[in-house]
């Protein structure tokens, strides 16, 4: 990889969710510093008939924000992309003008796309004996339809694509996003992910996979415990989480209050086995993201890990900072916000860049919760239960790696370190 | 089964339409163009599609020429006709 020179810098001037932990930004804010969980018994009227009976769901109601047209034709991943995307815009104080809009696009994460429109048509055909779907099903269900439908919102005729690589799919799309805008495709990018596969069928096929946690019977909120030596898998989650990406001459241009600059990105594949994480695969993808950084390993002070609670994924993760840091990895500390917001698969990776966004912004590394019995063979400074201020965060890191293979780190630089 | 009339057709119709775009049920005429009801081609075939179900019918591909509520009534009351047979 080469240091590009004419490379423009990337700051982050808007943000958003929806969210296992609130809607706005200053709940997602209060809720994740104060170490609350959005981990709960699952709402929905098929919970009999799971194992695992909990998910971190987010509290959105679609006719809230939308007329019955608008979200009928949606499904629950787009309309709370869509609504997200809104708020972000309306965060980052951005006008959407003519001029702007051919400059400006949306990359999106999903992991699975509409699946509650899919597992509606299918119980409408196989279990209702229909003879044939809604209309909207191929329109509702298709991986692209929420970036759609927010290029369509704000008239983007940008670069509009979607990533699919399972849990780093939004990762991946901000990155992506990042290089559109250094590179000089786009003055503008919302960039993001969405997902809702709390279906009866979604879940039954993670059940199957025997990943997702055991319940915690006495405190079903604390259910999933990274790090931890007790931790026994991850727990679903849905939302969205979008940023608004935008050069920095754009943005000191028209005055845009600035979040923190997205430094370096970088991507590699596992190629080694489909679920298994590869220590190689981590080491090689948080190496790529601090070598377009263009810093020394060393100047990273915080990571926010993948820290899905899979027994093998902690170790892994673990090993890959070792490998990647050295001695520096004793000195940096790291956490898994997922002990508090689930895993929101396709989602996750926005969200927990979010997060990273707010500890650069506050000088405040975010906790890993449930953190009672700690690994052996996870022996870094994991921030456990209480988060933590410290003097100035300058420099953060977050991690996606996913079912797949494909692993993405972003890079997070105060602006003004 | 009873075959319903075509205003009762049309009745039903505008419901349809007054639930699927938000509008009231009073502003619809029958002889308004579903354009200026607010509906594009994909909401045609929802609304297409919320009748067959009604109505119990089937409406053709090659049969779905329509301006206006007017037309849908016609069509539909048409098919009822028809497919009862």
């Amino acid at each position: 990889m080469t240091n590009i020179s004419n490379r423009r810098r990337v700051v982050i001037t808007g943000l958003s969710v929806v969210s296992p932990l609130g809607n706005t930004i200053d709940e997602l804010s209060k809720n994740i510093f104060s170490g609350i969980s959005g981990i709960k018994l699952l709402d929905e009227e098929f919970v009999d008939q799971l194992d695992c009976k909990i998910a971190a769901q987010a509290t959105f109601n679609p006719a809230d924000h939308f007329t019955k047209h608008t979200y009928s034709m949606l499904d629950r991943t787009s309309q709370m992309a869509l609504h997200t995307s809104i708020e972000a815009v309306k965060d980052a104080g951005l006008e959407i003008t003519d001029q702007l809009k051919p400059r400006m696009g949306i990359y999106l994460g999903t992991g699975m796309g509409g699946a509650h429109s899919m597992e509606d048509g299918y119980i409408r055909l196989y279990r209702d004996g229909a003879s044939r779907l809604k209309p909207f099903t191929v329109l509702m269900g298709m991986n692209n339809a929420a970036a759609a439908a927010i290029a369509l919102e704000h008239k983007l005729t940008g670069p509009n694509l979607t990533f699919s690589t399972a849990c780093s799919s939004s990762a991946v799309a901000i990155g992506e996003a990042s290089r559109q805008i250094r590179h000089g495709y786009a003055d503008v990018m919302l960039a993001g992910g969405s997902e809702a596969l709390l279906t009866f069928g979604t879940i039954k096929a993670w059940e199957a996979l025997r990943t997702l946690a055991t319940q915690d019977e006495n405190d079903l909120t604390s259910s999933c415990k990274p790090f931890s030596a007790d931790r026994t898998g991850l727990v679903l989650g849905e939302g969205a989480a979008i940023l608004v990406l935008e050069s920095y001459e754009h943005a000191t241009a028209r005055g845009a209050n600035i979040y923190a600059e997205i430094l370096g990105y970088g991507s590699a594949s596992d190629s080694t086995h489909i679920t298994q994480p590869s220590v190689n695969g981590q080491t090689a993808t948080i190496q790529a993201a601090i070598l377009d950084a263009d810093i020394p390993a060393e100047a990273i002070q915080y990571i926010n890990a993948h820290g899905t609670g899979t027994m093998l994924n902690d170790v892994t993760e673990s090993n890959a900072i070792k490998n990647t840091f050295g001695a520096h990895a004793y000195d940096l500390s790291l956490s898994s916000t997922k002990s508090m917001h689930g895993h929101l698969m396709g989602a996750t990776g926005a969200l927990e860049a979010i997060i990273t966004t707010l500890a650069v912004n506050t000088n405040t590394l975010p906790p890993t919760t449930n953190l009672n019995n700690p690994d052996p063979q996870c022996d870094l400074d994991y921030v456990p239960n209480v988060a933590r201020a410290i003097p100035r965060l300058n420099y953060a890191m977050s991690n996606s790696f996913a079912f797949g293979g494909t692993g993405a780190s972003l890079v997070f630089k105060k602006i003004n370190p | 089964m009873t075959i319903p009339t075509i205003d009762e057709v049309t009745q039903a119709l505008s419901k349809m339409v007054a639930d699927k775009m938000d509008i009231d049920v009073a502003t619809i005429q029958s002889d308004s163009s579903l354009q200026s009801l607010g509906l594009d081609s994909l909401d045609i075939f929802d609304l297409i599609f919320s009748a067959e179900d009604h109505f119990k019918i089937k409406v053709p591909n090659d049969q779905i020429k329509i301006e206006s509520l007017h037309d849908v009534s016609l069509l539909v009351h048409k098919l009822i006709i028809e497919q009862s047979k």
